[in-house]
């Protein structure tokens, strides 16, 4: 038999075997059209989320949770959210548990990863993702839809660690992390570290980006990953 | 709240964001569409009124409160523009879903009303303020128009169109709209109240020269001219706006409102016309009058308390003028004997609470003079009593159909059988006697020897209060008379579907209070009064009796606008009613009423326990 090319082989036997049913729901998935980054962000759906993980290392840690919601024509739709927990082969190491309060038996009880991703997706559809540092969140659902799902995911993400110094220069030295951007604009958090909690945190931070972005004329998700490039360049340069 | 409701709610609510100083919602977004509950910082409402500026807060909202709600029940616009007075995350629910969890969960409709209550007591202060302060602005009805007119008015070409013509008059704020030609002679005039009739409901085109709709039978006046000359015009020809025109030029305009504010001034006029009246013809007139600005008064929502206050004002004046004609008719004046009569008011008049449809309910009280019997006496004053009875009917108060007047022997009474009679109903407490009590305990003196009333107010207070077995007795009685609240805090209506106010809203209240202040030894005769006096003595909150009496008040509106609806300007149009369905207020309206219904309910609790009912 005549071998694929490599990168080929990997597509199409990517070694996940998925039911027919969940194949049907992923092919639906891949058929949605791309969402148009360029429509005003106040008629728009985009999605943020928050994931929790079994460490911060992103090569080796698991993902355990996500948690999202739907910001929809410039409103937090509450009933447009979504959270789960990824079903474990063993539970994560004690100090995680009591970082993120996902306890050994809800993790090696939660949903079979494959369901829990494809869940996921459906609630995502192809709106874009916004989260705060994007990266971390992103490589955690790429090696997961990858082990999973068996394919490569690529979406469009802002990231709010660098919209925000973007759009507050005055405040970027001082303010950092999630908390101190919220704290800022005195956005309170009850259940910091449940993965739904900060999703909607997260959210309450990007409704204000987009209130300052639109005061300075930036009106489509485009516009903000701009100013995010802008800010990674600036940061760059910087060191 | 059930949580199964709370979840429902969540499940429908989106959170926005707004920057400090961003406007939420303002009374140009018309009917407000969501309702908000501030998760973090502030909300300010400020009023939308011309002379509000940025820093003028009057309300303030912080975490947790919730706004509009007077705006969604009643399905109005904001009255106020709320403004977020910091970086503000509210979460909103639609407007739609705020109305079916109303009808959802009992404990969501029950926090709406009671937080509907407090604004109600804001609002409340809000009217006073204003109208202290118009008072103070007051000028007579003898003013030239030339010092009414406010500003230049606002005008336009006959051609221009109808949509131009509508957004000049919302731009500048204006109710009305004259179109002049280039000399700036008027030619016609569109005011708010056309914009219904002539431009909505026939759905015309809005781009056609607003001329073709505009009313050109114009009133006008010149600028010389006085104020109530205005008033006259527009009382004749139903108009509500007199163009003030100089040479043929507009030069002002004079709305109905602007004249408003002279009117309580102008009523000396009116005061003047009864105290100088030769005749009971004049009278009539004056009779007339009094209903007219009882009625303009109600039209222009003046507070209950001021209103009743008015009628009674000049209803007193009326029936004092009336003796002083029939007494100098029927020669008794500067007789010993009219030095020991006083005039007494009974009823709703002894408690200075008329309305416009009151019947008369009066009594003679007097001290035969050294040398006189007291039959005697009372054979001399029951003619004159018969004839200010019939002329006080002629200028519209209905005689009273239980017979309870002056000119009925057995309501002409000296001082001692006065006392006598109502001894015997404080022993008996017959059915009865507790019925008469209810009316006559709330005499007052309204002319004539006014020593005597007081004499027999201040035996009464102390022999009531030596009496408790009579107070229990009153009480329990009174307490036959429930607020019409079912179980479940629904309107309980009778087979017309109607609650009768009088009876049921407002009679609890009337009660509760006469026996209050029979138990304190409480003078006053107004329920009002009664309420404020006895409480101190009787160790009751000064809180619960400010709600009592607003709930009491807010009845009271109803009742007013109910009459004035039905329209009864006429002298003597007794079919005024006090049935009103419940069904066809509107729903702010229906839940505070029913909020009133509840201080009925507290307050009737109340007396119960104060007389270990």
């Amino acid at each position: 038999m005549i071998g694929l090319p490599g990168w080929l082989a990997r597509y199409f036997d990517s070694g996940v075997e998925l039911a027919p049913e969940q194949r049907l729901r992923l092919d639906s998935w891949h058929a949605l059209p791309q969402a148009d980054l360029g429509k005003p962000l106040g008629s728009s759906r985009c999605v943020v989320v928050d994931v929790e993980a079994s460490g911060l290392n992103l090569l080796e840690d698991r993902l355990i949770s996500i948690g999202a919601v739907a910001v929809d024509t410039g409103r937090i739709a509450l009933g447009d959210s979504f959270s789960v927990v990824l079903q474990q082969e063993k539970a994560s190491g004690r100090d995680n548990i009591l970082l993120h309060g996902i306890g050994g038996s809800a993790q090696i009880e939660g949903v079979p990863p494959a369901e829990a991703l494809l869940g996921f997706l459906a609630f995502l559809g192809k709106d874009p993702l916004v989260a705060f540092h994007a990266v971390f969140d992103d490589t955690m659902i790429r090696r997961a839809i990858k082990r999973y799902l068996g394919f490569r995911f690529k979406h469009p993400w802002l990231d709010l660690a660098y919209a925000m110094p973007g759009l507050n220069p005055p405040l970027a030295q001082r303010l950092r992390s999630l908390d101190d951007w919220s704290n800022h604009f005195g956005i309170r958090n009850d259940d910091r570290h449940n993965a739904l909690a900060d999703a909607i945190s997260t959210a309450q931070l990007y409704l204000v980006a987009v209130a300052q972005a639109n005061r300075k004329n930036i009106k489509t998700y485009h516009g903000m990953q701009s100013l995010e490039k802008m800010q990674h360049w600036l940061n760059s340069s910087r060191t | 709240m059930e949580p199964g409701h709370l979840l429902w709610m969540l499940e429908r609510m989106r959170m926005a964001y707004y920057a400090e100083g961003e406007v939420i919602i303002s009374p140009e977004q018309g009917e407000a569409d969501r309702f908000m509950v501030v998760k973090q910082g502030r909300v300010h409402g400020e009023q939308s009124v011309a002379q509000a500026t940025g820093t003028d807060a009057w309300l303030e909202l912080v975490e947790g409160e919730c706004f509009p709600l007077g705006a969604l029940l009643a399905n109005r616009a904001v009255t106020s523009v709320y403004r977020a007075g910091s970086d503000t995350f509210c979460y909103e629910l639609a407007a739609a879903d705020f109305n079916t969890l109303l009808g959802m969960s009992a404990a969501f409709r029950d926090f709406c009303t009671r937080r509907i209550a407090n604004l109600l007591e804001h609002s409340k202060q809000l009217i006073q303020a204003q109208y202290t302060q118009s008072s103070a602005e007051q000028q007579s009805l003898t003013s030239p128009l030339s010092a009414i007119i406010r500003r230049a008015p606002v005008t336009c070409a006959p051609d221009t169109s109808v949509r131009n013509a509508l957004a000049l008059m919302r731009e500048h704020g204006i109710g009305s709209m004259v179109a002049v030609d280039e000399r700036r002679g008027p030619l016609g005039i569109l005011t708010l109240h056309d914009v219904l009739e002539r431009i909505a409901l026939p759905q015309i085109d809005l781009d056609q020269p607003v001329i073709g709709i505009m009313s050109t039978q114009l009133s006008a006046l010149p600028p010389q001219a006085l104020a109530h000359e205005a008033a006259l015009a527009m009382a004749r020809h139903g108009f509500r706006h007199v163009l003030v025109v100089e040479e043929g030029r507009l030069v002002g305009l004079v709305s109905e409102k602007d004249l408003f504010a002279l009117q309580r001034v102008g009523l000396r006029q009116i005061g003047s016309a009864i105290r100088n009246a030769g005749s009971v013809e004049v009278l009539q007139l004056a009779a007339a009058d009094i209903r007219r600005v009882a009625h303009n008064m109600m039209a222009q929502g003046v507070a209950p308390e001021q209103l009743t206050q008015f009628i009674s004002t000049f209803n007193d004046l009326l029936t004092a003028r009336v003796i002083e004609l029939e007494c100098a008719a029927s020669a008794l004046c500067d007789t010993p004997l009219l030095a020991g009569v006083c005039w007494v008011a009974l009823g709703s008049e002894g408690r200075f609470e008329q309305t416009l449809n009151t019947d008369q309910d009066n009594a003679l009280l007097f001290v035969a003079p050294e040398g006189m019997a007291t039959e005697q006496a009372r054979q001399q004053l029951l003619p004159m009593a018969e004839r200010i009875n019939a002329a006080l009917a002629a200028c519209g108060f209905p005689l009273c159909k239980g017979n309870m007047m002056a000119s009925n022997p057995q309501w002409c009474l000296s001082l001692d059988e006065w006392k006598q009679l109502f001894s015997g109903w404080i022993m008996h407490g017959t059915p009865e006697a507790l019925l008469h009590a209810s009316i006559f305990f709330d005499f007052r003196a309204l002319y004539g020897a006014r020593h005597l009333a007081d004499e027999l107010r201040a035996w009464l207070a102390r022999t009531a209060a030596d009496n408790p077995l009579f107070l229990r007795q009153m009480a329990e009685n009174a307490l036959r008379n429930r607020p019409p609240l079912g179980v479940v805090r629904d309107f309980v209506v009778g087979k017309e579907h109607t609650l009768d106010l009088k009876v049921n809203g407002i009679t609890p209240f009337v009660d509760a209070a006469r026996i209050f202040s029979l138990a304190a030894g409480v003078a006053h005769t107004s329920t009002i009064q009664r309420l404020r006096q006895s409480a101190p003595r009787l160790n009751i909150q000064t809180a619960e009796v400010d709600a009592w009496i607003d709930a009491l008040l807010f009845i009271q509106v109803l009742r007013l606008r109910h009459h004035h609806e039905a329209g009864g300007c006429e002298p003597g149009a007794a079919t005024l009613d006090n049935l009103v369905d419940p069904e066809r207020l509107s729903e702010l309206d229906r839940r505070i009423l029913k909020e009133a219904f509840r201080q009925a309910r507290k307050l009737q609790a109340r007396l119960a326990m104060e007389h270990r009912l």
